[in-house]
């Protein structure tokens, strides 16, 4: 939903970024108001995962150049865990496991971060289980899960479901959903896209992250962005993803070559 | 964007370094014959127990000190310790009330509270100070269901008949190096008798502290089950901060028969020493316990996390027909801590069962070794055994070593053996601080997972403990 | 019969190696008794050099005398070999020696290293180069029928992306002791696989001590120990990463049967330096009899933090979930434990050089001689 009056909530401005001394993200430019459905597309390598991870906050990137501000603060000088407790999600391509750490206690302790930054009471643990048991619908989980620990033995689509409702019980306001389609089946998908339009709302926004049109035909995006060499090259609506899905990135090559010959790897 | 690594994080500090300043009556330094007959008759002690005195420290004179152990460190010069050590009071008071303040405060700012009002509701506590138990709590009612708790001294007064019968069976005098130095100048320690048919109404425990910088602890502490009784009991342990090592060499023998179990739970906070292992406990510990009835059971758990050098091996000999013996440890170490500890399983009887899980946690400049032995003696038909020995690292100094040992002689038996090493890594703390969850709090969530089949072993009120334990020694400054 | 020890041969060993031989008080030793060492005659072996090689096979050659020297002392203070006793008993002995420098994808080599029905120990030592790049498949194919003791000094360097297939089968006598150390240094990049199998030998005792002297090398180990009868059978494996990225996988099998005794000690060694080493380690111990004895120790020293490392031991007997399976399909249940029997040690004997296929180990290793 496009509101032009709706609040910003990421301006990301000329975003550079590096791991391991080697640049990435070179001049990412992106806004996003309340509402929204964003998808960012491209290749493999293009940056996409990279933007995903510099915005949470993970500690391999560097930021050598640009802003990124969330509801008009600076987003980058915070911790990740601050960036959570504000409202930013990031729905990870490949969820790790974490033996021994029981996922209920998990899913409690990161529900209550954010309620505290809220400002809203803790949630004993009978409160909690009422609040979780509620939003195990939307991702149709099967509550044995809570018991297990974080991610453990958990199958692909499992883990994609628990990042989904890590999301339904955090309520972010800007969530990134990192290839949230990969590795799924048909029916995982379905699941999955399901609870990601319940949780979508006016006062929010997604960002989607993928390399392909099938997750985009059951999450209509606003405006997808088509990423390549670190940048976005190319702004429109779904029907942009659709053009891709037929013509395929080779045209990204003529466009790269175009703006920098000199950088552009012949395949 | 915070810069602490995890490593930054295991830097605490001890929290129970204070000495309290008493008049103490000290024995002279040095080790002698007429120091182990005079710690006898300062204890008024029977003549067997003077007897098995002495020839426990005939045996010592003549046996080396181990050195198989992964650790290092100076000889011990055994002249230069003090073996009594004892608070000026008369003698051991009927009542609290006449106990030294003092004592009592000491334990109060231990988080022990002795005292009428204040005590826990629902566990005895025997308290030992430097060479002496101080107080027993609740000995009146234990009492009522035939159950024995009180010093070891007061045992050997009242009860000599069961010291006599039971004292030095599971480990012998001359079993290791410290053991028959325990054996020839123990002072104080516990005992606990639960007759027949009984099953303890509370938890016992026995709180060790040690405050004289130049004196060495010994207690002996002493556990029987008769048949179809059952307890749970729990030492704790804490020391003063010294820049010299203090010696602690104690013994634990516990005696299961039929149908009896005996849980015995261990939260060991000695202090560990700086940071650059100035100071600090050494910790040499032999625990022993006998399956001696069918059916009966033995559990130790233990959580190690302080002294600068622990050499300890709580064991299970499983001689009585389908008995259990299990061992479930956390030992952490940190700066330049050692520690060398496991378990022994000796299956003698038929259809003997053990269970080992050990999880290690090595951080700084610190070593870590497990050593087990599982042993399958030729009668242990159906016998089984089932071990799994975790290693965590964390940064790149500390040393984490298995040497967990199998001896088979039986064809119809079953031993299972794994292990594993693990680090927190980078991305499972992003994961966590990327929903929400701070640095810290994300390390401690790590840690008390990788322990969590040891915690969940602990009685209730220890097991919350024993995470706020390793939470402690987590803590440290965000940077 | 059991052995007898004659004094006059553990004084000669003991002169031959500059060191008394080492006995229970040696944590190395301690479950390993020498007796049947001692019961050999105190003289050298005097058949005919089983090194005489008709032909070597296309790209290899020999090394100079005193190329071989210092490819030996190189890889001895790698591998951290020099003390062990079997060394300096090899060394002390006289040992006749092949040295060889393989270059390329050299073709297989087979060594026959029959120690028959003289008495005596036979020395013998095999030193090898592998160049970068270089391959080689290798069995060495051990006997004796007789109370006599085989000492033999395997040293290999494997060079930039070297492999080395060293297969050491050894079928042995009852009144026979072999002692076997492998020292071997890798390079980055390089491959060893080394499958022994070992069997019916009054002692047998294997020391391969491998080192990665840069790490980034791949290293597998396979073992098949059998002991039945009064035979001893002991292995003492040493694995050290002295870089990052190494690999290590490492299944030792044992069998014991009759009053037989197995001894397995596996060490594996990370120190800081060798950060992102991936090291498993699976000790597995068939235990047929009630008079047999096996003791296993896997010896893990860790010091880096991002490693992975695994190891495993199990003792049972034959599951009895598949033997009844196999029985409830009609086998007999003595065919259907030697069809389990004979899977459980296919799957280390398969691992063999190629060549040993035609020698049919299996019956070899179990004595059941025709």
């Amino acid at each position: 939903m496009i509101r032009p009056d709706a609040p910003l909530l990421l301006d990301i401005r000329d975003l550079h970024a590096s791991v391991d001394e080697q640049p990435i993200l070179k001049g990412v430019n992106l806004a996003i108001r309340a509402g929204e459905i964003h998808a960012v597309m491209g290749r493999n390598g293009s940056g996409k995962s990279t933007l995903s991870k510099v915005l949470a906050g993970h500690p391999a990137y560097t930021v050598t150049a640009g802003s990124v501000h969330y509801r008009g603060a600076d987003l980058l000088e915070l911790d990740p865990e601050q960036r959570a407790r504000i409202g930013l999600f990031l729905g990870f391509q490949y969820p790790v496991e974490i033996p021994g750490v029981s996922n209920l206690e998990f899913l409690r302790v990161a529900t209550n971060s954010r309620r505290a930054e809220r400002g809203d009471e803790e949630l004993d643990t009978f409160a909690f289980e009422d609040l979780v048991h509620e939003r195990l619908k939307v991702v149709q989980m099967d509550p044995a899960f809570l018991e297990r620990s974080v991610n453990e033995g958990f199958s692909g689509g499992e883990k994609k479901r628990n990042e989904i409702l890590q999301m339904a019980l955090l309520e972010p306001l800007v969530a990134i959903l990192d290839e949230t389609d990969s590795g799924l089946d048909i029916d995982a998908l379905r699941i999955v896209a399901d609870g990601v339009n319940q949780l979508a709302g006016p006062d929010n926004a997604t960002l989607l992250i993928t390399h392909y049109q099938r997750l985009l035909d059951l999450i209509t995006p606003d405006y997808v962005h088509v990423m390549a060499a670190g940048r976005i090259l190319r702004t429109g609506g779904k029907e942009l993803a659709l053009e891709l899905e037929r013509t395929g990135y080779d045209w990204v090559d003529q466009e790269l070559a175009r703006l920098e010959p000199e950088t552009v790897e012949v395949a | 964007m915070s810069t602490a690594t995890v490593g930054d994080l295991v830097s605490q500090p001890y929290k129970h370094g204070f000495v309290t300043d008493i008049e103490t009556e000290k024995i002279a330094k040095g080790l002698s014959e007429d120091v182990v007959r005079l710690i006898s008759s300062k204890k008024d002690e029977p003549d067997f127990l003077l007897q098995f005195r002495l020839r426990a420290y005939r045996q010592w004179l003549q046996m080396a000190a181990p050195d198989w152990a992964a650790l290092g460190y100076p000889p011990i010069d055994y002249q230069n310790i003090i073996y009594y050590a004892a608070p000026k009071q008369q003698e051991k008071k009927a009542s609290l009330d006449e106990v030294d303040p003092k004592l009592l405060e000491t334990f109060d700012k231990l988080g022990i509270p002795l005292s009428e009002q204040k005590r826990l509701s629902n566990v005895a506590v025997d308290a030992v100070f430097d060479s002496v138990s101080i107080a027993t709590t609740y000995k009146e009612k234990l009492a009522e269901h035939g159950v024995i708790f009180c010093s070891i001294s007061e045992a050997v007064k009242e009860h000599p008949e069961l010291i006599e019968a039971y004292l030095g069976t599971v480990v012998p005098s001359n079993d290791n190096y410290f053991s028959a130095l325990n054996s020839a100048v123990f002072s104080d320690g516990s005992f606990v008798f639960i007759p027949k048919g009984v099953e303890c109404p509370m938890e016992l425990s026995t709180y060790f502290r040690i405050n004289s910088a130049d004196t060495g602890q010994f207690e002996r502490t002493l556990i029987v089950a008769e048949e179809g009784a059952s307890v749970s009991y729990l030492e704790g342990c804490t020391a003063p901060m010294f820049d010299t090592n203090q010696l602690h060499a104690a013994v634990v023998e516990l005696v299961v028969l039929d149908d009896a179990s005996i849980k015995y739970s261990t939260v060991q906070n000695w202090y560990a020493g700086d940071e650059n292992g100035v100071g600090g406990i050494y910790n040499f510990v032999t625990k022993r316990g006998q399956c001696r009835g069918a059916r009966s059971r033995i559990s130790w758990t233990q959580v190690e996390t302080g002294s600068a050098i622990t050499w300890k091996y709580p064991s299970c000999v499983l001689q009585g027909a389908d008995s259990v013996g299990e061992f479930y440890s956390v030992a952490l170490t940190n700066n330049h801590q050692q520690a060398d500890t496991g378990t022994k399983m000796i299956h003698v009887g038929p259809r003997t069962r053990s269970t080992i899980v050990s999880k290690g946690i090595s951080a700084g400049h610190s070593s870590n070794s497990y050593r087990g032995l599982v042993q399958i003696g030729p009668k242990a038909v159906g016998a089984k055994n089932y071990s799994q020995c975790d290693s965590m690292l964390i940064g790149d100094q500390a040393a984490a070593n298995t040497y967990p040992y199998i001896r088979s002689q039986q064809p119809d038996a079953v031993v299972e053996h794994e292990a594993s090493t693990c680090r927190i890594s980078v991305d499972q703390l992003f994961y966590l601080q990327s929903r929400g969850i701070g640095f810290e709090e994300a390390v401690s969530m790590m840690v008390s997972g990788f322990c969590r089949d040891v915690f969940n072993q602990l009685p209730m009120e220890f097991a919350a403990e024993a995470d706020k334990l390793l939470a402690l020694k987590l803590e440290g400054s965000v940077g | 019969m059991p052995a007898v020890a004659l004094p006059a041969t553990g004084a000669w060993l003991a002169a031959l190696a500059g060191s008394p031989l080492p006995g229970r008080r040696h944590e190395d030793w301690r479950f390993t008794d020498l007796a049947p060492l001692q019961s050999v005659a105190a003289e050298p072996w005097n058949g005919p050099d089983p090194f005489a090689l008709a032909a070597l096979p296309a790209g290899i050659t020999r090394l100079e005398p005193a190329e071989a020297q210092q490819l030996r002392n190189q890889v001895l203070q790698a591998t951290g070999s020099s003390g062990a006793w079997p060394v300096q008993l090899n060394q002390g002995a006289s040992p006749r020696c092949l040295a060889l420098r393989v270059s390329g994808a050299a073709g297989p080599l087979q060594l026959s290293i029959d120690a028959g029905a003289a008495p005596g120990l036979l020395a013998l030592q095999l030193l090898l180069i592998l160049e970068d790049g270089a391959s080689l498949e290798l069995l060495q194919h051990h006997s004796s029928s007789a109370a006599n003791a085989t000492s033999l000094l395997t040293v290999a360097q494997l060079g930039r992306g070297a492999r080395l297939h060293l297969g050491v089968l050894a079928p042995g006598d009852s009144r026979a002791s072999l002692l076997s150390h492998l020292a071997i240094s890798q390079a980055p990049a390089s491959a060893l696989q080394l499958t022994t199998a070992v069997g019916g030998w009054a002692l047998s005792r294997l020391e391969p001590r491998i080192c990665q002297v840069a790490g980034a090398a791949h290293t597998r180990l396979r073992a098949l120990q059998l002991v039945d009868g009064q035979d001893l059978a002991d292995t003492h494996s040493h694995v050290c990463f002295e870089g990052p990225d190494g690999e290590l996988d490492q299944l030792h099998k044992v069998v014991a049967d009759g009053a037989g005794r197995s001894v397995f000690n596996g060490a594996v060694q990370v120190p800081r330096k060798a950060q992102q080493t991936n090291a498993a380690q699976l000790s597995r111990t068939l235990l047929l009899s009630d008079r047999a004895r096996v003791d296993t120790k896997p010896e893990l020293e860790i010091v880096a933090d991002d490693v992975k490392c695994a190891h495993g031991a199990t003792v049972s007997r034959l599951q009895q979930s598949e033997l009844f399976y196999l029985q409830s399909r009609g086998i007999g249940a003595d065919q259907a434990s030697k069809l389990l029997l004979r899977g459980y040690c296919d799957e280390v004997l398969r691992e063999l050089p190629v060549a040993a296929a035609a020698l049919n180990p299996l019956p070899l290793l179990l004595r059941e001689r025709p």
